[in-house]
């Protein structure tokens, strides 16, 4: 699925090309009604992505993925589907925004206001995609560090050789996760070679080498292999923050007031609305630079049909967030906290290990073997099609500004500007 | 630089000491070991615990630092990865009988050997990938050892405890460029054995994100030193155009050179050290590429997002070139799946760019359309609406191909778009538009022959432009050259009927004379209109403009033409009749030569007393 397909854009449907907008006359009921089918589906999109325990009644009832079954909360398969209903909100938006419209509108108040600040988020969000991207690969490395640990154990009997790389493996994603997390401030040359410490063994380097028959693991916790995280997600200019973003995405989104003259800032605000959740749901999930205290809160009113669902969700996140704040660490996609869970499961593991491993212990290990091996597997099958969607994304929200753009552009510019 | 004086050779080499009694043991136990008899594993000799301790001992002397793979000599490195290898071997077979709590224990003990072992390796590896220096540096600094000194200082070599000893000669011997990235022959030669190594032991993994690990800090190294910015698309929004304008040409020269001197020289690289192991460098080298590259675009795309504007159209043209001639460079190197994503992403930025670029060609007409500027310019000169479009459209030009091929992308994409099929006409269309435009602004001046010299100005500054520049030359063709030749030749000889008929018409033979007598006061009231009216038009048209050499003197010539010879025709015949003295020189106020010399002085752009400019 190739992210960009020229299907041709608006602007030919529109043709404002030569300063002429055509106005087709939309009348005022019809609008009213493609406006509430709008949020009608945004809402119902929204409830497919609540895990099913929720007490929300469908709202119709008409609901027939049962057969499918619900993916878990902030997983990639929970994103892969978000993403898909950003996607899906979006071409919607712009055809109520656009198709149709008497593109005066766009220059006149609060459109004039409203459509610049949808446009502005749009370009954070650009950003927080490219952040997005450069994140996805840091997991990639940390499946391949997964992968190695799975290797390792997967073996038997569980002996020393084995125990000692998935150790290390295993010690080298832990780092990556808390760094990536904490050490925001370091450079990334700088921080390979603190992660890169060869901790010689305790003997110290002037004592003569001796044979020691009984080294145990964690007398010698051998060198950390470490791909930096830093490096990795550090897309950005330092200054660069994806929780500032965020912030900086909620600033003045507020629901429309009263009645406007338009009835197009209610679309305009539920798009703005959808476009800071998901950019808010990436960065609370996957690494990337500066994402700590990304737990803003978008202000969503209550009396709107397609806000409940996404405050649900929202107090779902929060909820994990929440969860998560207490141990500090990396982001919530699912699929990392069971990585990062094992992982340290298997250190610990592995730092109390001795040969030979008993049979209960063997299983238990097998068992999160297995979970850590099921978990690669689902990095393995999503994370491709995670990163092409981010990047179709990107490619839509690219489109669509300059769309917008330049239909506000041919109704705003009376042409006075003097080149020379 | 303590370590200086280490000589490898002086060291008891534990293990090379032993002969190859205690391998062939090994390897009979090995083979008894994959004999076919099932039944009861045999008794483990003594020799694999020998084996075992003396492979420790040699690995300890690489944990604690105190030997360094890259002083080892050949054999020493070879017995090595022997080892590594036989213990691998020794594994597998002891494995078979692992239930054996002997054989158990046998494999834990050999596991945790070979396990270290293996982490010298990786160690050693990612210590000798650390030790290049980045091109830039040494083609900063010519002195080598200057450059390695600064480079060993620096953080690229992590391993603090031992710094490679540094051998200053023998470095200033070495001819620096026989190194490619950084990396010397015999750097890379290792480089590829202790891959070898890692990749037989199993650890192909720890290799790969050790090797990617370090060559993407160093391509990010590189960037960083040649100050290439991570702008994010934002932070780009809220910049000025002309410091923006500076990142795209380092942007430009940068992003040539990785794709033509940079990735090649890494392909090399990864070919090179993972020799034998084609997916592995394949995957290696695009996954790096993929990393720098998007860094690449990402830029490319910062700026394609800005505002779009005039001025921005000469560095859209650079940017929209540079994509798309760098990504058929990276093409040659890397698989083309592999490339999908960037492809598309590529292709992303010459559409939106591309669509810029057509965009402000269609804000140019409508300007110049709109362009309403309600203040003559003084003396008929050269309109800034003429000056700037054509200076615009000159520069354009040199862009010529690239622009055709955006148009005809655009016409692709566009539907709508009937006769703007190309470059070409858009240009004819800008210029028509120029023409019409300055047609009404000639309007503004009262006097018809400023409007006409005014035309002449501006029609000449267009043509000449146009000839000065073979690309639009041939774009506009030749029917347009001689139309706009045509339309010049039609303002000047309206402009000799305008300004010079009537004063010519005081010079008429006619009605002066009845039945062959000259009537005197008619010829007196000829002079007089005569003197005032060129009075007048030297008066007036001294100030107006014609800042073209060629132009002015074709006018002071062809006025001269028909002015002098009617004049001296006309002083000819009827000087005469006037009294010499008081009388002559009251009605005779120029003598021909005055004439010419007054002519000279057209079109100066004098104002006020000044006759000098």
């Amino acid at each position: 699925m190739p992210p960009t397909d020229n299907q041709g854009s608006f602007l030919n449907r529109i043709s404002i090309r030569r300063n002429q907008v055509v106005s087709m006359d939309v009348n005022h009921e019809q609008e009213l009604e493609e406006l509430e089918l709008f949020q009608k589906h945004v809402s119902d999109r929204f409830l497919q992505l609540l895990p099913p325990q929720s007490p929300l009644p469908s709202s119709t009832g008409e609901e027939t993925d049962v057969v499918d079954t619900p993916e878990r909360l902030l997983s990639i398969a929970w994103f892969r589907k978000l993403l898909d209903v950003y996607l899906c909100c979006e071409s919607e938006f712009k055809a109520v925004l656009i198709i149709g419209r008497d593109a005066t509108h766009f220059s006149k108040p609060p459109l004039d206001r409203l459509l610049p600040d949808h446009l502005d988020r749009t370009v954070k969000a650009l950003d927080i995609c490219n952040a997005i991207t450069h994140g996805i690969e840091l997991i990639r490395h940390w499946q391949r560090l997964a992968q190695i640990a799975v290797d390792a154990l997967e073996q038997r009997p569980i002996v020393e050789g084995h125990v000692r790389r998935a150790k290390r493996a295993l010690n080298t994603l832990l780092t990556s996760m808390t760094t990536d997390d904490k050490e925001q401030n370091v450079h990334p040359g700088k921080l390979a070679e603190r992660m890169w410490s060869i901790s010689r063994r305790g003997g110290g380097g002037s004592a003569p080498p001796t044979v020691n028959h009984n080294r145990r693991i964690s007398d010698n916790s051998p060198t950390i292999i470490t791909l930096v995280s830093r490096s990795l997600s550090s897309s950005f200019t330092k200054s660069w923050s994806a929780s500032k973003q965020i912030q900086a995405m909620c600033a003045n989104l507020v629901a429309p007031r009263g009645g406007d003259s338009t009835g197009l800032s209610l679309p305009v605000y539920l798009m703005s609305s959808v476009l800071v959740f998901v950019m808010w749901t990436l960065v609370a999930a996957v690494p990337c630079q500066e994402r700590v205290g990304s737990g803003t809160h978008i202000q969503l009113p209550r009396h709107l049909v397609w806000t409940h669902p996404m405050i649900l969700l929202q107090e779902k996140i929060g909820e994990e967030c929440k969860k998560k704040e207490k141990k500090g660490t990396v982001g919530l996609l699912a699929e990392i906290q069971v990585i990062e869970k094992v992982a340290q499961s298997l250190v610990e593991f592995a730092e109390g290990f001795e040969f030979p491993v008993g049979g209960e212990k063997a299983d238990e290990v097998a068992a999160q073997v297995m979970e850590l091996v099921e978990i690669c597997r689902k990095l393995e099958v999503g994370l491709g099609p995670l990163q092409l969607q981010v990047r179709e994304l990107f490619h839509r929200m690219v489109r669509s500004r300059a769309e917008v753009l330049d239909v506000m552009d041919v109704v705003g510019k009376i042409n006075t500007n003097v080149l020379y | 630089m303590a370590d200086q004086n280490i000589k490898v050779d002086q060291e008891p080499p534990s293990v090379a000491s032993q002969d190859g009694k205690l391998h062939e043991k090994i390897d009979r136990f090995i083979s008894a070991l994959n004999g076919d008899d099932q039944s009861s594993p045999p008794e483990i000799t003594e020799s694999v615990q020998t084996f075992a301790d003396l492979f420790d001992v040699m690995i300890v002397e690489h944990e604690s630092g105190s030997k360094r793979w890259i002083q080892l000599e050949e054999d020493a490195s070879s017995l090595f990865i022997e080892s590594i290898d036989r213990t691998a071997k020794l594994l597998k077979s002891l494995s078979r009988f692992h239930s054996d709590e002997n054989y158990a224990a046998a494999i834990n003990r050999l596991s945790g050997v070979q396990q270290r072992a293996m982490c010298v390796l990786e160690v050693e590896f990612k210590s000798i990938m650390d030790d290049y220096q980045t091109s830039y540096d040494r083609d900063r600094k010519n002195k080598p050892d200057e450059a390695k000194r600064k480079q060993l200082s620096s953080s690229s070599s992590n391993v603090q405890e031992t710094p490679e000893p540094e051998l200053p000669d023998q470095s200033e011997s070495q001819p620096v460029k026989d190194e490619f990235l950084g990396y010397s022959d015999e750097m890379s030669s290792n480089l590829n054995k202790l891959a070898q190594g890692l990749i037989s032991g199993g650890h192909e993994t720890e290799c790969c994100e050790l090797y990617l690990f370090v060559r993407r800090n160093a391509m990010e190294q590189n960037l960083k030193l040649q100050r290439f910015e991570k702008f994010s698309i934002d932070e780009m929004q809220k910049m000025q155009w002309e410091p923006i304008e500076k990142e795209v040409v380092s942007w430009m020269k940068l992003f040539k050179e990785f794709s033509t001197s940079l990735l090649p020289s890494e392909r090399r690289l990864a070919d090179a050290i993972f020799s034998g192991h084609t997916t592995i460098s394949d995957r290696l080298f695009s996954n790096l590429t993929r990393i720098i590259l998007l860094y690449f675009l990402s830029f490319a795309e910062a700026v394609m997002l800005t505002k779009r504007s005039a001025e921005k159209l000469f560095k859209f043209l650079d940017i929209y070139e540079t994509v798309r001639d760098v990504i058929p460079e990276v093409e040659k190197l890397i698989s083309a799946e592999r490339l999908q994503q960037l492809k598309s992403g590529a292709s992303l930025i010459n559409t939106i760019i591309g669509e810029s670029i057509f965009n402000i060609f269609i804000e140019l007409e409508n300007s110049i359309k709109s362009d309403a500027t309600k203040t003559p310019v003084p003396g008929g000169a050269v309109h800034p609406l003429t000056r700037y479009t054509m200076n615009y459209l000159k520069y354009a030009c040199e862009y010529s191909d690239t622009l055709e091929q955006v148009f005809q992308e655009h016409k692709k994409i566009d539907g709508e778009s009937q006769n703007q099929s190309n470059y070409g006409s858009q240009l004819a269309r800008i210029m028509d538009l120029l023409d019409a435009n300055l047609e009404a602004k000639s309007r503004l001046y009262k006097d018809p022959s400023l409007s006409l010299i005014f035309m002449m100005n501006n029609g000449r500054y267009i043509l000449q432009k146009t000839k000065g520049t073979g690309e639009m030359r041939s774009l506009l063709g030749d029917p347009w050259v001689r139309k706009q030749s045509s339309d010049l030749r039609n303002y000047h000889t309206s402009y000799k009927r305008e300004t010079w008929t009537r004063l010519l018409q005081c010079l008429s033979h006619e009605g002066l004379s009845v039945n062959g007598k000259v009537m005197k006061p008619v010829l007196k009231e000829r002079f007089k209109s005569f003197n005032a009216m060129f009075d007048d038009i030297h008066k007036t048209q001294t100030t107006w403009v014609v800042s073209d050499e060629q132009l002015q003197s074709e006018l002071r010539v062809s006025i001269s033409a028909i002015v002098i010879p009617a004049y001296r025709s006309f002083m000819g015949r009827f000087s005469q009749v006037f009294t010499p003295g008081r009388q002559t020189e009251k009605y005779i106020k120029y003598q021909p030569e005055d004439i010419e010399t007054c002519i000279e002085e057209l079109f100066d752009g004098n104002t006020g007393q000044s006759k000098k400019r």
